[in-house]
């Protein structure tokens, strides 16, 4: 997303929902620059953890 | 990953999603998946179902986001929102009643089943500043800075070429637009007997 040209870009967190074992739903932000306005990038440091692999939302069968 | 894929796997690719989403719209959108759909997803991943209260079941039943992009910001009274891959539309409703009748929705699908699906859901709850149409990610059929706000829910994963879609939801945003978005990612290693199958892709 920063290399598209978004800045505030920010993985917000994880959402539990579970597709296979391996992927899970993420929350993604950025925003596109206003007229001077100046390149703001949150740090990678403040990116949330996620959901243990054996969250029972992830259900076997499906998609 | 688009420069490993060859011409015939991504049409492998862009044809395995289609089926896909063909035969779910055909069977009504919200089976096979390994996480909540329909009002029991939506509930658990706090939309503002009091909000929704006059929405039909039979429209709610055809949410299969994996997450919910409203959570990231709100959407303001008569504010421009593209919705890229609607699916059945559920999300563009919601933005439609967030924006309210001096605003503008539309949801975009690269499935004309899944169109017809979203216009069927439409039609079961009018709102005037709410339309769909079909067109892909990575090729968006609007001029540059045309929306407030770019949503996306479970799709972006599914692009083969996932930095040009990105590049134009910048590009139709105005600027200080905002892009707000929920996906698959991985939070784990692939297998390696899984890792390099084109067919992970639609499955």
């Amino acid at each position: 997303m920063l290399q598209t040209g978004f800045h505030r870009v920010k993985l917000a967190g994880y959402t539990g929902f579970k597709s296979s074992p391996y992927t899970e739903g993420a929350l993604f932000y950025g925003e596109r620059l206003a007229a001077g306005q100046v390149a703001e990038i949150i740090s990678p440091a403040s990116e949330p953890e996620p959901a243990p692999l054996n969250d029972p939302r992830c259900e076997p069968g499906g998609a | 990953m688009s420069a490993e894929l060859t011409e015939a796997d991504i049409l492998r690719v862009r044809a395995g999603i289609r089926e896909k989403y063909d035969r779910m719209a055909a069977a009504g959108v919200s089976g096979g998946f390994r996480y909540p759909t329909g009002r029991e997803g939506m509930a658990l991943l706090g939309y503002p179902l009091e909000q929704l209260t006059d929405f039909p079941p039979e429209v709610l039943a055809t949410f299969c986001g994996v997450g919910n992009p409203f959570s990231l910001g709100p959407l303001a009274p008569g504010d421009a929102v593209l919705d890229i891959g609607c699916g059945a539309g559920v999300d563009s409703l919601v933005a439609g009643r967030l924006v309210g009748p001096g605003g503008r929705v539309v949801g975009l699908d690269a499935t004309p089943d899944m169109v017809a699906r979203a216009r069927s859901n439409l039609a079961r709850l009018p709102m005037a500043p709410v339309s769909f149409q079909t067109g892909e990610a990575e090729n968006l059929p609007f001029p540059d800075r045309e929306f407030d706000v770019v949503i996306s829910n479970g799709v972006f994963n599914l692009t083969i070429d996932k930095a040009r879609s990105l590049g134009e939801a910048h590009r139709v945003l105005k600027p200080g637009g905002r892009l707000m978005v929920a996906d698959m990612v991985l939070v784990a290693a692939l297998p390696p007997d899984l890792g390099d199958k084109v067919d992970n892709w639609f499955q």
